[in-house]
């Protein structure tokens, strides 16, 4: 019966599935190119900013070397001298407490054995007189005593006024040679040298006494009892001027310059262009600044009164980002600029000098933690070294390099940017790997025949698995390959200029960037593979029989969803949504994401315009002008004519929390006050021994989340010092990070006198007032700098990121609606056949996917909406101050309708495909 | 023929029911038979006679709830999920009364997914030749009749030349003579092949071109006759 010797066999063939893949693809390929093109955009963009970032860091990095970065710098009031500089640099804290007692008793002694030695001497001079003039009268009367032997009376007057002519020679003739022969031997008597020892004894024991009671606070304060190693800096002149800096080109434009002299040592500049000044006459001034107010090299600058040329444009290591005030909310590359002359060009230069040094550790700290403790311990040689120095001298500022906006900003800025671009990549990976998912389920349903064969003929699931996964890993890895080559390539590019755009960076190499490769190729190509394999798998592991039966519900279908009396549309479209109910939900997330990044894109320029229009509104006076101190060179008290100004206290404090230590202003506010009203009750409460109550500011109460009865923490900037305060309530005012008090409360919480005061404010500028007795001055400008720079770093790119926004959700969406429509083909097919027209087929198919998108797209306002405001929050959790995040409601509207418009033009293409369906498909054979 | 040959395919006692409680169907009611090696059995029924779940069983693509399967000596309620891939794999050949081809692969191609399953695969030219689809190899599914698209799915079944071929209802979806076409080609595989064929068909015809043929009626079996006078494909009339 068997003849199988007369059969001809031949060889196993490859797996012709193999072969399908590609044809699978081909057939798809709108879909597989928008998913493509999609993947390529984002990995490219985010693989570039990995690039762009990785390289850049790896030169901020090496500058810390290469150019001599400075650990930090300290001012101070004056010049340091030779001994103090060596006494810093040695990195030994004083030991206050001893020389302060040293320099006590030096003086104690001095002034105690003169005080004995005067009483001595005294004593000496009186024992001498009386010796002296007893001797004298006896002299005298002995004469006469003799004389009257003799006979010779002499009358009284005549007998007392031999005895004082006879004083007179004595005293004036050897009674001083008698007093120092006494003192001489009174000296080196016992008695002498124990009253001086009791007398010194007991001064000691004031001085201690005195010390031991002040100085407790002052070691507390200090935190000077605690043991700290020594570390020892180099230290670095970095004197600098700030000025003011003109274009003569550009006669609106007023900015301020802080020139420094010749850098050779510490901070030194990555030029860009051009070349370092040679003589008196030339500057190098900032990039980025000089990028942003249009300064070429052979430009002339004028500085303060002098004129200069621009012969180079450099990146000074110490300045990435251009922080005039480490306190400043926000950076400065608009009207704040660095430069460097020579050392005779920087003589030419009028305006007060800062006594400024740079220092760099000579033990390199291991990490961020080492640095900071570094950092502490050096601020306490450093007060401790300025407070024992001969010279009075005070530090106006410190800060080390960890907390240095101007050094830290921009890296950190990128870091946060790389990991908000990686999230945001996972997230679109996430979002395409549901929709691959979907699809792949939706073809798994449409071959649910041809599948069942296989696996009736022997195909494995592991075969099955694999061919319906290769589409999807074959994209994706195109993609990210395609997008890597883009992102070391063009995109790197897009990402530098921007940074480029907002900082002042170095020259940086390209270098390969492995983290690039694993967060945009590795990790994507993973995500996708696992979101797909999960999807397969499930649906796969069902019988052949039941794929053979097209029954791939996992719980079989009990029942029809029972609807009620509808019209017939309205239960028809019903039927298609309770269908399509998992692509529906990818649509919610997918639309969700785009309106999170929507939310950005509209809501980042219009809460910096709503910022811009009202702060001068916020603020509650126009202008403040902060003393240097109250009284001028000759002791008057400043005052002012300018109409409306009042007197204010303010003292800055620092709120600190694990990640940012913030500034705060504490106002000490007269009852009588036109510009801050704060409850008649708040000044009558004067009862209560406990905390210091005050207001805090709107800002800082939504900031840090402070209600009224709380009590808050504050702190001296550079002393161990922390203030507890309960807080009455919160004072309506967005522009600042502050708190209130009353004046009374105020002098008493910083021990200041009655009738003390640190400025003036007022609606009208205040001009009368000499400048060298202003040590800041508050307007509205200085609160626009955040969002002037914000909007300059940002605005442009939000526009180009809407249209992205719109762009992705219109992808979404043609995948999706795609999916939808292909589940029905046969439906609608067969609908057509029962004579119903393109449009009546459009209303019941494409009027349920309109209405989710009209409903999703609301639910994923408030989300997008709800998402960016804790966004928001982070990132100004790490900038100084405060603003919420608003969207107006023009913004919203923005929003739903671009969104809206990128569905009407997917639907205009799924109406066409609904058109292309022939009525003979529903007819056709299923497979 | 000898015992083994005999009773190549052996079925005691099977049963398969449906549902449980009042719903509950017995489809299967305790069937006993066995097949031959290269025999041609016809499984014959009305709608709901249980012969589809037979087949199906037989096929190892669903479970038995009592009764033993020995295929060749092999008890199939041993084999787990991977054995029963296996076994089908190697085995076993299935055709459908809907053609189930891969609508982007060519004839040639279709016929390769069977053929991929095997070491050692028929001549896939010489059986589209046999098939006479020689001509129509490069073609897509949906360029081809029914009939010619029944021949690519019985093509892609015994190219792997399984042991035994499971046809359910093949000619289902065929006119009259596309229908005796198929048959014809059933037998011809048959003869030239040697393979063990199980057919199901409610067409009460195509017993005469049977070597065995089995009767269900209610999940039980009503007839199990051996065919002595077989005719061919050509000759059958309904």
């Amino acid at each position: 019966m068997m003849r199988e010797n007369e059969l001809s066999f031949g060889k196993r063939p490859k797996n012709p599935l193999n072969k399908r893949v590609w044809r699978d693809i081909a057939r798809d390929w709108k879909r597989y190119l928008m998913i493509f093109l999609m993947l390529v955009v984002t990995i490219g963009f985010i693989s570039g900013m990995y690039v762009a970032n990785n390289s850049m860091m790896h030169s901020l990095d090496g500058g810390v070397e290469k150019f001599n970065r400075e650990s930090g710098h300290f001012e101070l009031s004056a010049k340091a001298d030779a001994g103090m500089i060596a006494a810093i640099e040695s990195g030994e804290t004083a030991d206050v407490v001893a020389v302060f007692r040293e320099r006590a008793y030096e003086e104690a002694e001095k002034e105690v054995e003169d005080a004995v030695r005067k009483a001595v001497e005294e004593k000496v001079r009186e024992q001498v007189k009386e010796e002296v003039i007893s001797g004298a009268t006896k002299a005298v009367e002995a004469q006469f005593d003799a004389a009257a032997e003799l006979g010779l009376e002499v009358s009284a007057e005549e007998r007392k006024a031999a005895i004082d002519a006879a004083i007179d020679e004595a005293m004036s003739g050897y009674f001083e040679q008698a007093v120092s022969s006494a003192l001489e031997s009174a000296y080196l008597s016992a008695d002498y040298t124990s009253a001086l020892d009791e007398a010194m004894t007991k001064a000691r024991e004031e001085i201690d006494r005195k010390i031991d009671e002040e100085y407790a606070e002052l070691t507390e304060r200090y935190d000077l009892d605690k043991e700290t190693a020594p570390v020892p800096v180099k230290l670095c002149e970095l004197f600098y001027k700030d000025v003011e800096e003109k274009p003569p080109s550009d006669a609106g434009y007023k900015g301020t310059v802080r020139v420094y002299s010749e850098r050779s040592r510490f901070d030194l500049y990555d030029i860009l262009d051009g070349r370092a000044p040679e003589n008196e006459n030339e500057i190098m001034i900032d990039r980025m600044h000089a990028d942003n107010v249009g300064i070429k090299v052979g430009d002339s600058l004028r500085v303060a009164r002098t004129d200069f040329t621009v012969v180079g444009l450099a990146a000074f290591v110490d300045y990435t980002t251009l922080y005039e005030n480490n306190t400043d909310t926000m950076f400065d590359a608009l009207t704040f600029n660095v430069a460097m002359t020579t050392d005779e060009g920087y003589k030419r230069i009028s305006g007060a000098e800062h006594i400024n040094y740079a220092f760099i550790y000579d033990n390199k700290p291991a990490d961020v933690y080492a640095e900071k403790e570094l950092a502490d311990n050096f601020l306490k040689v450093l007060i401790t070294q300025t407070a024992v120095s001969e010279k009075k001298t005070e530090i106006k500022d410190y800060v080390p390099a960890y907390a240095n906006h101007a050094i830290t900003f921009a890296p950190n800025d990128m870091g946060s940017d790389e990991s908000m671009g990686g999230v945001l990549l996972y997230i679109l990976v996430i979002v395409l790997a549901f929709i691959f998912a979907v699809t792949a389920n939706a073809a798994l349903e449409k071959e649910a025949s041809v599948i069942g064969t296989l696996r009736a003929s022997g195909y494995t699931k592991g075969e099955l698995v694999r061919y319906y996964m290769s589409a999807p890993v074959i994209v994706v890895t195109l993609a990210a390959i395609v997008g890597n080559v883009l992102g070391y390539t063009l995109m790197k590019y897009v990402v530098i200029s921007m940074y480029y755009n907002s900082y002042s960076l170095p020259t940086y190499e390209t270098l390969w960037t492995p983290d690039a490769f694993v967060n945009t190729t590795v990790i994507p190509v993973i995500l996708m593979i696992v979101i797909n394999l999960v999807v397969i798998i499930r649906t796969l592991r069902l019988s052949p029989l039941q794929f053979l039966r097209h029954d791939l519900k996992k719980t079989r279908r009990k029942k029809a969803v029972r609807l009620p009396k509808w019209k017939f549309f309205a239960r028809f479209r019903m039927r298609v949504f309770i269908q399509n109910i998992p692509n529906y939900i990818m649509m919610f997330v997918g639309i969700s994401f785009v309106m999170i990044l929507l939310s950005m894109a509209v809501g980042m320029p219009e809460t910096l315009k709503y910022y811009q229009n009202s702060v001068s509104d916020m603020m509650f006076a126009e202008d403040q002008v902060i003393l240097i101190s109250n009284e001028d060179d000759d002791g008057n008290t400043i005052t002012t004519e300018t109409e409306g100004a009042e007197r204010f206290s303010v003292y800055s404090l620092m709120h600190r929390t694990d990640n940012f230590d913030e500034e705060v202003s504490v106002y000490g506010i007269d009852r009588e006050s036109a510009y801050i009203a704060l409850d008649d009750a708040y000044y009558e409460n004067t009862a209560g021994t406990g905390h210091p109550e005050l207001y805090v500011s709107k800002a800082f109460a939504e900031k840090y989340g402070i209600n009224a009865g709380d009590l808050i923490s504050l702190s001296e900037k550079y002393e161990n010092r922390e203030y507890t305060f309960s807080v009455y309530g919160i004072y309506d005012y967005s522009a600042g990070i502050a708190a209130f008090m009353s004046l009374d409360r105020f002098n008493k919480v910083f021990d200041k006198d009655d009738g003390y005061f640190s400025g003036y404010m007022s609606d009208t500028p205040i001009t009368d007032i000499d400048e060298k007795y202003i040590a800041k001055e508050i307007t509205s400008e200085d609160m626009l700098k955040l969002t002037k720079q914000l909007d300059h770093s940002m605005g442009a790119y939000m526009t180009y990121f809407q249209y992205v926004c719109v762009i992705v959700a219109a992808i979404i969406m043609y995948l999706l609606t795609k999916i939808i429509i292909e589940k029905n083909e046969r439906s609608i097919s067969m609908v057509k056949i029962l004579g119903y027209n393109n449009k009546e087929i459009a209303l019941l198919y494409m009027v349920t996917t309109a209405a989710v998108v009209f409903i999703t797209e609301f639910a994923a306002l408030y989300i997008g909406y709800a998402v960016m405001g804790i966004v928001w929050k982070i990132i100004l959790m790490k900038l100084g101050g405060w603003f919420p995040f608003v969207i107006p409601a023009q913004g919203f509207v923005k929003e739903y309708l671009l969104v809206f418009a990128a569905y009407l033009i997917i639907s205009i293409a799924d109406f066409i495909r609904i058109k292309r369906i022939p009525k003979v498909l529903a007819l056709k054979n299923a497979e | 023929m000898s015992e083994n040959e005999r009773k190549f395919l052996e079925v005691r006692g099977l049963k398969k029911s449906f549902g449980s409680g009042e719903t509950r169907q017995d489809v299967l009611r305790g069937l006993d038979f066995t097949v031959g090696k290269g025999e041609f059995c016809v499984l014959l029924g009305p709608s709901g006679s249980g012969k589809s779940t037979l087949l199906n069983i037989l096929g190892g693509i669903d479970g038995a709830d009592d009764g033993e399967i020995y295929i060749n000596g092999d008890k199939l309620a041993e084999m787990d999920e991977k054995s029963l891939t296996r076994y089908r794999r190697k085995h076993l050949g299935y055709v459908f009364q809907m053609y189930n081809l891969i609508p982007n692969l060519n004839v040639k191609e279709n016929i390769e997914t069977g053929a991929y399953l095997s070491d050692a695969p028929l001549d896939i030219d010489e059986l589209l030749k046999t098939l006479g689809l020689y001509e129509h190899r490069h073609k897509l599914p949906n360029q081809l009749s029914g009939g010619q698209q029944q021949r690519v799915s019985i093509g892609r079944a015994i190219v792997k030349n399984p042991d035994i071929l499971l046809c359910d209802e093949p000619t289902g979806a065929l006119d009259y003579t596309t229908s005796k076409e198929i048959l014809r080609l059933i037998g011809e595989v048959n003869a030239r092949y040697g393979n063990t064929i199980i057919m199901v068909t409610h067409n009460e015809a195509i017993r005469h071109m049977a070597d065995h043929v089995i009767k269900l009626r209610d999940g039980k079996i009503r007839h199990d006759d051996i065919n002595t006078e077989k005719i061919t494909a050509d000759e059958l009339e309904w």
